[in-house]
């Protein structure tokens, strides 16, 4: 099982910003590796701390946040929200000992295609890295 | 605007947490832990936080109802005890005194209880009184009173945390007794050997140094088994033996035949973890043997706990603090049902109906003209069975819901339905009540002053917090006016501290309970004879209630009803934590119907592969009784080739399936095995 | 410092600014919170054990919608009141807030933050006062120390709700606890983690550090140690502190960039 193991990460991509991004990258052909799975959302805000714990508790080995370059909401003052409520909930992950690495939130435009592709790149060798989730692994455990 | 706290206790399982209710202008608000409550110490589980919801439902019942033309319809007070005492003057002059049952109530209070068989014994002059013990801890009563004297949970609640090994078996602590479960954990925390004995991975199994998952009706097996060890490697305790035990010779022959080998054949538990568990147990300072329905819901139920005291005898863990054998019993009050007679072999304070000189002490305390039968009268499955038969004609139900909690509730409804008058009393039309001609409507715990006898022999007050719902009546009015409108004088009473006081009169072992004491003490826990006396903590202090302990050796006898070709799986049956019993109260208590709306049946995951059933499935399980159809829910929680039921849930009821199969003595049906199929129904509920 | 803050109430009774005092009253031995309405019945007034009385101020203000009442208040008392009164669940206008201090053994068994209230009426606040530092073990853990520690605290769950229901600063009406697209409803003990996480999660900013939650649990779990070290990371990321005056907001609830 170790050696196919590939990690799962599990995507939350403001549709204004990062959505388009990644969509980008996909058009110009960016290579990027194949471990996200993405789910559109209006706004990064959108994105509670319930959602993230649930995408770990159902198997995730890392979330991604993807929202709007400060200043550029199209709510205005979403992403500023999403910033502190993952600034806390990483603090409660690492609490209960789970790596905060594991989630992430980035800036990424529109027009970012590349700089989607090259975090994917790196975000996917750093979970690699970090290995399979120990909640993962406990879920299985449990029926 | 009124605001206040009541200090009552808690009306669901029998750890008798006390608690308060607030109230707001007469208003029941919610319910507020109380922190000096020496067994909650401000912490309840999920039923405690949410015990008044129930009370408010919509569905209570809050004025007579009389059956007429198949219909219910309302009735005044006047009219039902009309009804009903010129049915019972009818039967009786017809039919005899042996023509009626009672069914008390572990729900209801000391008092209540009191009166129930007051009536069935004072005035129509029957001992045919029982109630649900009969179906949870008959075999307790019986067994530990032959082993012991005194057929009752032996050390305390408090006591627990201080353990130094568990042996728990049958009994799902953190789920139906959650506040002694919690201080299991404590004793843990401080270094306590957990020792469970259970087919089922429950909570426990989390903390348990050993877990044994016998093959459920095996358990006389395995505890001569553990015996059998300890005796054999010299660690059983000689001079407990020698100094407060008898028949230890007779016994001793008869365990030294179980070797763990032969153990593991019966039981499959494996002989290296038998041995490893024998030693744990004998070598602790302060071992406690907890049980419940896992070792009474058996034909074997009395076997069983006599085993268990054959094991605490063994060992010389009795009349010390945090040891002993320890039934936790399910209700809040049926340790009190039973203490106050509604046995139909014991007058209250288990005095013998047989014995001429009880009878005639209750005769005279009640005024009686007539006497007493000197035979004892039937339980509550041998009642239905009569019914069913056309021999009982008449049944007064008081709080209790037979067509959900009996085994084989076809024949159950079949009896109902034979009878010729049927009162229900109650604080829902149950599936029970709906059998009916008269329903009364009683009273929950927030509406009425009474009191309670928790696991551990503590009796506490319930108080008053709102005054009654509609027409609804304190169930002990009801029975007093029941038994005024028929002819009788010796029910008034102004209040169930009088009920008490004569309670206390005529039964030694609550002789010293009074009101006011409890008020003042919080709680006695009964052997209390008199005024002077503390209570006691822990039974068999120095001396067993009965002298000196009794061994008595117990050979295994397989269950009923084993798996075979047509029926292959075990079914086992049980109770989860956000129910309660017949569902009566919980399932319209939205919180706690919102964790499990319905019924499941646990299925293990190769069994359930094998018969392409997937989780949540709905599918068939059918026994020599019944079938029902019913969601899988695909665990490990489940040992293979066993399946396990909750029976709270009437749209898929285990009971429709369960073996009416009773042990000998103690008359309790065997609910926790029988043999069953299961088969996919192709759909997903 | 009984007799004293009877006093102190009977003459707050007889000035008529008040419907009732909301305080501890003792009845067959035993504190349970009350309303007094009539200067005799203090008498029967007790300080402890402690109770959530914010919650009982929350209950009574909502059951009337006028009266303003009294309240014998510790230090997280008002501290709960501050943070309620910012999320709109009680009129602090409505309250006259009577300050008693805790002693040095209570607020040693609270670990509390700050065992006294701003305005102290009757007794003497502790000159020298500071908690232990309950999260110190934990966080010198290793990560995967603390995942086990914490999933075998966490077995213990009985899923009972009470640390919720215990909580002076869960008012909605609508609890994510019990929502089954989070926790899976009827299991026990809840999935671990999510069921503790979202409780924790959602008292970032809010905890008042009575730790009423973890004396509520049958099963002893310490709480109060995932509280208080959110408490600090709030504190350490935004400079908040909850329980503070009304011009503090909780910085997950404002729009302001995170700085």
């Amino acid at each position: 099982m170790a050696e196919t193991w590939n990690p799962k990460i599990v995507g939350f991509l403001c549709n204004w910003c990062c959505y388009a991004g990644a969509d980008m990258a996909g058009t110009s052909r960016m290579k990027y590796p194949p471990n996200i799975r993405i789910i559109r959302v209006m706004c990064s805000s959108r994105i509670n701390a319930e959602m993230v714990i649930k995408a770990f508790q159902m198997g995730a080995d890392a979330v991604f946040i993807g929202g709007c370059h400060p200043g550029d909401c199209h709510y205005v003052d979403g992403n500023y929200r999403t910033q502190k409520r993952i600034a806390v909930l990483r603090r409660l992950l690492e609490h209960l000992g789970i790596d905060p690495r594991r989630l992430r939130l980035e800036w990424v435009s529109a027009a970012e295609g590349e700089k989607f592709a090259q975090t994917m790149d790196e975000f996917a060798k750093e979970v690699a890295e970090l290995g399979p989730s120990p909640l993962a692994a406990l879920q299985r455990e449990v029926l | 605007m009124k605001y206040d706290n009541i200090l009552t206790t808690c009306p669901f399982c029998g750890c008798g947490c006390k608690y308060y209710i607030q109230v707001v202008d007469g208003v029941a608000k919610s319910v507020l832990p109380c922190k000096e409550d020496p067994i909650s110490e401000g912490h309840l589980c999920i039923k405690g936080w949410n015990a008044i919801d129930f009370v408010y439902s919509k569905e209570r019942l809050t004025t007579p109802l009389i059956k007429e033309n198949g219909a219910f319809r309302e009735a005044t007070w006047d009219e039902a005890y009309g009804l009903i005492a010129s049915k019972f003057k009818e039967i009786k002059a017809r039919d005899g005194a042996k023509a009626f049952g009672f069914f008390s109530s572990a729900k209801t209070t000391n008092e209540e209880n009191y009166l129930m068989q007051k009536l069935a014994r004072g005035v129509i002059v029957t001992n045919n009184v029982d109630h649900c013990a009969r179906l949870c801890h008959a075999s307790t009563v019986a067994g530990l009173a032959a082993s012991f004297g005194s057929g009752a949970m032996t050390n305390s609640i408090p006591e627990v945390e201080d353990v130094d090994c568990f042996l728990i078996t049958g009994s799902n602590t953190t789920e139906q007794h959650p506040l002694i479960g919690s201080r299991i954990y404590k004793a843990k925390e401080k270094g306590a050997k957990v020792i469970l004995v259970d087919p089922r991975s429950i909570q426990l199994a989390s903390i348990a140094d050993i877990h044994l998952r016998q093959k459920p009706g095996t358990d006389v097996a395995w505890l001569n088994g553990l015996m059998h060890v300890i005796i054999k490697e010299g660690i059983a305790d000689e001079e407990f033996i020698e100094q407060r035990t008898e028949n230890y010779g007779e016994f001793k022959a008869e365990v030294m035949k179980y070797t763990p080998e032969r153990v593991e054949e019966i039981t499959g538990i494996p002989k290296a973890d038998l041995i490893a568990a024998a030693r744990m147990f004998a070598n602790a300072e302060a071992a406690s043997i907890i049980y419940s329905m896992g070792i009474t819901q058996h034909t074997t139920g009395v076997d069983n706990v006599k085993s268990c005291a054959n094991l605490a005898m063994l060992t010389g863990n009795l009349g010390k603090p945090s040891t002993g054998v320890n039934p936790l019993r399910g209700q809040n009050n049926v340790q009190g049902a039973c203490d106050l007679g509604a046995l139909p072999n014991v007058f209250p304070g288990y005095q013998a109906v047989t014995v001429p000189e009880n009878r005639e002490k209750f005769e005279k305390a009640w005024n009686m003209a007539e006497h007493i039968p000197e035979s004892i009268g039937l339980t509550v499955v041998e009642m239905l069975n009569a019914a069913h038969d056309g021999a009982l004609k008449c049944l007064y139900i008081m709080g209790e819901n037979p067509m959900i909690s009996d085994p084989d509730i076809t024949h159950v409804r079949e009896a109902l339905d034979a009878l010729e008058f049927l009162v229900v009393q109650d604080l829902f039309i149950t599936e029970t009540a709906e059998h009916a001609d008269v329903i009364l409507p009683g009273t929950s715990f927030l509406e009425k002053d009474g009191t309670f006898t928790g696991t551990d022999r503590r009796v506490q007050r319930i108080r008053k917090a709102i005054e009654p719902l509609g027409n609804a009546r304190p169930d002990w009015e009801i029975l007093c006016d029941v038994a005024k409108h028929l002819g009788s004088d010796q029910f008034v009473y102004a209040s169930p501290k009088e009920i008490q006081d004569e309670v206390a009169s005529l039964t030694p072992l609550y002789g010293g309970v009074t009101y006011e004491r409890l008020d003042k003490e919080g709680y006695l826990q009964w052997p209390c004879p008199n005024a002077e006396h503390p209570g006691t903590v822990f039974l068999h202090n120095g001396k067993f209630s009965r002298g000196l302990g009794h061994f008595f050796p117990v050979s295994y006898k397989p269950p009923a009803e084993e798996p075979d070709k047509d029926y292959p799986l075990i079914l086992t049956t049980g109770r989860i934590l956000f129910h309660f019993h017949t569902g009566t109260m919980t399932r319209c208590s939205p919180k706690l119907n919102k964790e499990v709306p319905t019924g499941y049946v646990e299925i293990h995951p190769s069994d359930a592969e094998a018969m392409g059933i997937a989780d949540g499935d709905l599918v068939q399980v059918s026994t020599r009784r019944g079938t029902i159809q019913i969601p899988a829910y695909v665990t490990r929680k489940v040992p293979e080739k066993t399946v396990f039921i909750p029976f709270h849930f009437k749209e898929c009821a285990a009971n429709m399936l369960t073996n009416p199969a009773l042990d000998p003595i103690a008359k309790i049906p065997e609910f926790k095995v029988c043999a069953c199929k299961v088969e996919a129904l192709g759909e997903s509920s | 410092m009984e007799q004293e803050l009877k006093a102190h109430l009977k003459k707050l009774m007889a000035s008529g600014d008040v419907a009732g005092i909301i305080a501890l009253k003792s009845e067959r031995g035993m504190a349970k919170p009350y309303l007094f309405a009539d200067a005799s019945e203090l008498e029967c007034l007790c300080l402890t054990p402690k109770y959530p009385m914010a919650s009982v101020a929350r209950l009574l203000l909502d059951e009337d919608g006028a009266a303003r009442f009294a309240i014998v208040c510790r230090g997280c008392d008002e501290r709960a009141l501050r943070e309620l009164a910012k999320r709109h669940q009680v009129d602090l206008d409505r309250l006259v807030i009577v300050g008693i201090p805790c002693d040095e053994e209570m607020a040693r068994e609270c670990a509390c933050p700050e065992p006294f209230p701003s305005v102290v009426a009757v007794g003497t606040k502790l000159e020298q006062w500071e908690a232990e530092d309950i999260g110190a073990a934990y966080r010198a853990m290793e990560l995967d120390e603390k995942l086990a520690f914490w999933k075998h605290q966490l077995e213990k769950c009985n899923k009972c709700y009470g640390c919720r229901n215990a909580c002076p600063m869960c008012f909605c009406k609508d609890c994510e606890l019990e929502n089954a697209l989070w926790v899976k409803h009827g299991r026990l003990p809840p999935e671990f983690p999510i069921y503790h996480m979202i409780r924790a999660f959602h008292l970032a900013g809010k905890c008042i550090a009575c730790g009423e939650c973890q004396r509520a649990c049958p099963s002893d779990i310490p709480l109060m140690v995932l509280n208080t070290l959110l408490r600090e990371d709030m504190e350490e990321l935004f400079g908040y502190v909850s329980g503070t005056g009304a011009d503090a907001e909780n910085p997950l609830y404002t729009k302001e960039e995170m700085q």
